[in-house]
């Protein structure tokens, strides 16, 4: 009964996605303010159903309720509970449900959050928002329905994707999903910014926080998927290039841009078309690698299962919003006029262009290589395949370029450098750069990808940190306190584009761990028998003895090895070989002992039947841990970024903008509001719909 | 990109980068659409129309090595199968049922290959399932990446010349067998096929 | 005598060599199995490669190349084996000249030559259509300049 409660609550909350697309378009064509906020009560409500769907689900997995099919295939009586609540999200159907539900949530909190402060953007907020669910839910409910119950009433669940039974893989996806949804937050406000003409900074401002938090959760679910590949699939990599991997990338690239080029419209009020475009973009991007993903239309290890009819729903939404969105732009924008002033090619404005750029010519060319099988197909040609070494040799000159940048877009100023400028910020940065040059190469290092790298982290750091020491004692000196105190009142003074400065120190962390834990990495494939040993790089590791081990859905072999350095003994470490017996699908245990920031990882991926000896897969991964490190410091950078105190500053009065719009109701005035909202809305309404002004 | 665009007087209508934009999003279009009936881990053979690697690997019963090149002049259906390949046991009772029917005709030979497989197991299988015709082993796949094989079953067709003819990918069931039996193996014995 | 020379030479030459060639042969040969196993795709698996799978397939084809490796062939021609079996699409690298596979690795390339161009002529544009700046307000900070900011500073700070 429960799963026919949660069903019937997910369709009433389509009936009300429609709902909530219709009555603000109602509400603007009558100019009456009640219909918008009926949108307001759709979205709350459907969040609400929208749960009630998610709860009698998770009941469903409590109590093994295995006549409900999406039940039945991703849980079993033996898992662990922790993985029965994550089954939910283990296969497309689930998921799908899971994504609508953060939808529905970001949305109805958007609504109530800008409700008072955003009013003029609400009816597209809610319509925009709708739409999106309305596809989602109409997909939910009519191809991939997890409600669904099957018939004779299985006694056993076929347990959930062993690889998928794993902490951060749990978390992997919600992540990704926070990301993916919560761009759609700035997207809508950027629609409704088109549609109504108010192209001003407004919108910006108002989602700021939003992109933060939704580039974030990205990232997030970006290294979290990285780690998990690392020490589950057990080949040592982080990131292979995998069109599912790459379809995340890609709008994190996006809006990475986006990020940036903000800024230049906050401060010069240029690129406004730009902006709209980027933030379309990555919410279409987030769009087509969900449909990539789900219709199965290119071989991955993460796709869910094929189905045309689905892929051809999705494809068609798709269209639809890509035609929706990118024709609103193409229509508005050309009467949208945005003053160019530009003093000079060497100023940050031209820079913050040259940045968004070379994000934008990585994301095409992860795009191509994503798509490009599937071209060539098309086209009749050989089927091909688009690996690891096509984006190691594309993709890195272009990431490279933007690290590059990296030191010389925060430094270089507004407006106009001098040579003197150009002399003061990037002669240091130049010079140590060479040195670092000169000294890698002297080290040995040969592989000129990593030499490049290295010397333009050496410039990077060096800007970053002359310009730190700058900024230190210039505080120090005035206000007579230590340099660190002055580090300290900087900050305060500007915490935006210092924590900005701590995600780009996180990005060099990052980049120093990519290329160490690639060029230095020893690895070694081998048979071993029980008391044979092998070097690893200056280490050496001895199987001791091979034996059976077995867990609670699962049976297998366990390795005991022995990890010498020299003479001394450093660890022990016990690599499986596992079996999950309902499932039928083998899987390997990575065996990882960490030392400093490295890590000696061990797989055993077969094991002769009588025990006899096992294939053994050996790596020394130095500094690989850099990669999270640095990960973890960009993260640092932006959550300070999003709980940041927001300076009141007082801009001038843009003419674009309707003052109306900026002006906050005051916030105790409840009574005011009600009395005075038809009023006011009526103004809003008025005016966001220029193209009835005469009314 | 926009902004130049925009510098200059707005009623020049719609753009260069609008229309690239559309037609960029268009195409994407038309190429997933086209993507959808796709399948995208097909591999296309390649090895149609060449000449069939040569073949020397032991016999899965007998001591005794075989060789591709003994069967010159004849033509050759190479099976490749595997005791683990559930889509295998779809096919096998049409394998025996083309032995048999070809049995008396000294002008063809069906091969079976044994593929990423266990001795005892495979001849267990044959066991159970019947058998009426050869079966050599792949040793250390040498035989399967020879042929470009990347999942059982699959089957070639070799002519009297050493020629790979045909390449059938999965189980020979329905169409695929009155397709393989009829317009594949006949005609090449009865010389009457054309080269195609 | 010379002639023994020649052969002692001739014979220790020989017989380094191959003493080398036997010593480099274990780590050496593994990271060159690793160089072109990562560069073909594990045919039954869906994206790894020949050298992260453990793919039945995947460790035969790990064998044949490091088989056809010690037997001294190069990667390229190992890898055209590889290919004359399965087609291109056992490479994870597309061949560069090949149909249009330009267009994937120099698609990228040239987009960002073209948009550099047109970003930079597009920027030169914007700056001559934009009035130049009184040249005071462009140029560097200077002490006076400084001293002023330093004085406005203070002023803010004395309003709280």
């Amino acid at each position: 009964m429960i799963i026919e409660l949660g069903h019937f609550a997910v369709i009433t909350a389509l009936i009300l996605a429609v709902v909530g697309i219709f009555s603000p378009i109602v509400g603007l064509k009558r100019r009456e303010a009640v219909w918008v906020e009926v949108g307001k009560q759709a979205v709350t409500l459907n969040f609400v159903l929208i749960s009630i769907g998610m709860l009698a689900m998770e009941y469903s997995y409590l109590v093994q309720d295995y006549s409900v099919r999406y039940v039945y295939a991703t849980s079993n009586s033996k898992l662990p509970l922790f993985y029965k609540v994550a089954g939910l999200w283990g296969g497309h159907e689930g998921s799908l449900l899971l994504w609508s539900w953060i939808l529905s949530f970001f949305c109805m909190l958007a609504a109530r959050i800008h409700w008072k402060t955003q009013p003029a953007v609400m009816p597209y907020l809610i319509g925009m928002q709708s739409t999106v669910m309305t596809g989602f839910l109409l997909l939910i409910l009519f191809l991939s329905n997890p409600f669904e119950r099957i018939f004779p009433v299985p006694l056993e669940g076929r347990d959930l994707n062993p690889l998928l039974q794993d902490p951060a893989m749990v978390m992997h996806p919600p992540f990704l999903y926070l990301g993916y949804v919560g761009l759609s937050i700035p997207f809508s406000f950027a629609m409704a910014a088109l549609f109504s003409g108010r192209l001003g900074e407004e919108w910006i401002k108002a989602t700021q926080r939003w992109t933060l938090m939704a580039w974030l959760c990205l990232t997030i679910g970006i290294l979290m998927g990285g780690y998990w590949a690392y020490y589950e699939l057990g080949w040592g990599g982080y990131w292979g290039w995998d069109p599912v991997e790459n379809a995340a990338f890609m709008p994190w690239l996006v809006a990475t841009a986006f990020l940036h080029s903000v800024m230049v419209q906050e401060t010069r009020k240029m690129f406004k078309v730009w902006n709209l475009f980027l933030i379309i973009l990555a919410f279409s991007l987030s769009l087509i690698g969900t449909f990539l993903v789900r219709s199965g239309i290119l071989s991955s290890v993460h796709s869910f299962a094929a189905d045309p009819g689905r892929g051809v729903f999705i494809l068609g939404f798709l269209s639809f919003m890509l035609f929706l969105s990118f024709g609103t732009l193409i229509f508005r924008s050309a009467k949208l006029k945005s003053q160019i002033e530009m003093d000079s090619v060497l100023s940050r404005e031209a820079i913050f262009l040259f940045n968004n750029l070379f994000f934008l010519v990585a994301m095409v060319t992860v795009f191509i290589g994503t798509l490009y099988p599937l071209l060539t197909e098309a086209m009749q040609f050989k089927k091909v395949s688009v690996g690891p070494p096509y984006y190691n040799t594309v993709f890195m000159p272009v990431a490279l370029g933007l690290v590059f940048l990296m030191g010389i877009g925060p430094y270089i100023p507004w407006r106009k450098a001098s040579v003197q400028n150009l002399k003061e910020l990037f002669l240091m940065p130049g010079l140590m750069a060479l040195g670092g040059l000169a000294f890698f190469a002297f080290a040995g290092i040969r592989n000129s990808y990593a030499l490049a790298g290295l010397t333009v982290v050496c410039f990077v750091a060096t800007a970053i940190f002359s310009d730190f020491a700058k900024i230190a004692s210039f505080w120090a000196k005035r206000e007579q306190i230590s340099p660190i105190q002055g580090f300290v009142t900087a900050y305060k003074k500007n915490p935006r584009r210092l924590s900005g400065i701590l995600t780009h120190i996180g990005v060099l962390v990052m980049v120093i761990g990519i290329i160490f834990s690639t060029i230095y990495q020893t690895e070694k494939v081998l048979i071993m028998k029980p008391g044979e040993e092998t070097g690893l790089g200056s280490y050496r590791i001895k199987l001791i003895r091979l034996y059976g081990a077995q867990g609670g859905n699962w049976e297998g072999q366990e390795a005991l090895f022995n990890v010498y350095k020299g003479e001394t003994l450093l660890t022990q470490l016990r690599p499986q070989k596992r079996f999950y017996t309902v499932s039928q699908t083998p899987t390997t245990e990575t065996a990882i002992h960490q030392i400093y920031t490295g890590h000696i990882f061990l797989t055993i991926p077969e094991v002769a039947p009588d025990g006899s000896w096992a294939r053994v897969r050996a790596l020394h991964n130095p500094l690989v841990l850099w990669v999270w490190y640095g990960g973890g410091i960009m993260g640092l950078g932006v959550i300070l970024n999003i709980f940041r105190k927001t300076r009141m500053k007082i801009s001038a009065a843009r003419p674009e903008t309707a003052p109306e719009v900026a002006v906050s109701l005051p916030r105790s005035a409840r009574e005011e509001v009600l009395h005075h909202r038809s009023n006011r809305w009526q103004t809003l309404l008025n005016a966001v719909w220029p193209g009835r002004k005469e009314v | 990109m926009k902004e130049m665009a925009e510098t200059k007087p707005p009623a020049a209508g719609i753009r260069g980068w609008q229309i690239a934009l559309l037609a960029v999003i268009l195409g994407l279009i038309i190429l997933f659409y086209k993507g959808l009936w796709g399948n995208p881990s097909y591999i296309p053979p390649v090895l149609v129309g060449t000449a069939a690697p040569e073949i020397t690997a032991p016999d899965l019963y007998q001591p005794k090595e075989v060789s591709l090149s003994q069967f010159r002049g004849k033509v050759v259906v190479l099976n490749f199968w595997a005791s683990w390949c559930q889509e295998c046991k779809l096919e096998h009772q049409n394998l025996l049922a083309i032995q048999k029917r070809f049995a008396q005709n000294p002008n063809f030979v069906l091969l079976g290959v044994n593929y990423q497989d266990k001795e005892d197991l495979a001849r267990e299988y044959l066991q159970e399932h019947g058998n009426n015709f050869e079966h050599i082993r792949d040793v250390k796949g040498r035989i399967s990446i020879d042929y470009g094989v990347y999942g059982v079953p699959e089957t070639f067709v070799i002519d009297q010349n050493g020629m790979i003819r045909h390449k059938q990918i999965g189980p020979i069931i329905g169409e695929t067998y009155t397709f393989l039996v009829e317009r594949m193996i006949e005609p090449l014995l009865n010389g009457t096929a054309t080269a195609s | 005598m010379m002639k023994h020379w020649i052969l002692i030479s001739f014979l220790l030459v020989f017989f380094t060599s191959l003493a080398t060639a036997e010593t480099l042969t274990e780590d050496q040969l593994q990271v060159r199995v690793k160089e072109v196993a990562k560069t073909l795709r594990c045919a039954v698996c869906q994206s790894e490669s020949v050298w992260e799978s453990n793919a039945e397939l995947a460790i035969q084809m790990r064998d044949i190349i490091r088989e056809r490796l010690s037997q001294g062939q190069s990667p390229d021609e190992i890898r055209a084996y590889f290919v004359s079996r399965y087609g291109d699409f056992i490479l994870l690298q597309p061949r560069a000249f090949v149909g249009m596979n330009w267009l994937l690795w120099g698609g990228p390339f040239l987009l960002l030559i073209v948009g550099g161009t047109f970003l930079f002529r597009t920027l030169r544009k914007w700056v001559a259509q934009t009035a130049p700046s009184p040249p005071e307000e462009l140029s560097p900070i200077d002490e006076r300049g400084r001293r002023r900011i330093e004085q406005e500073l203070r002023s803010l700070e004395s309003d709280k």
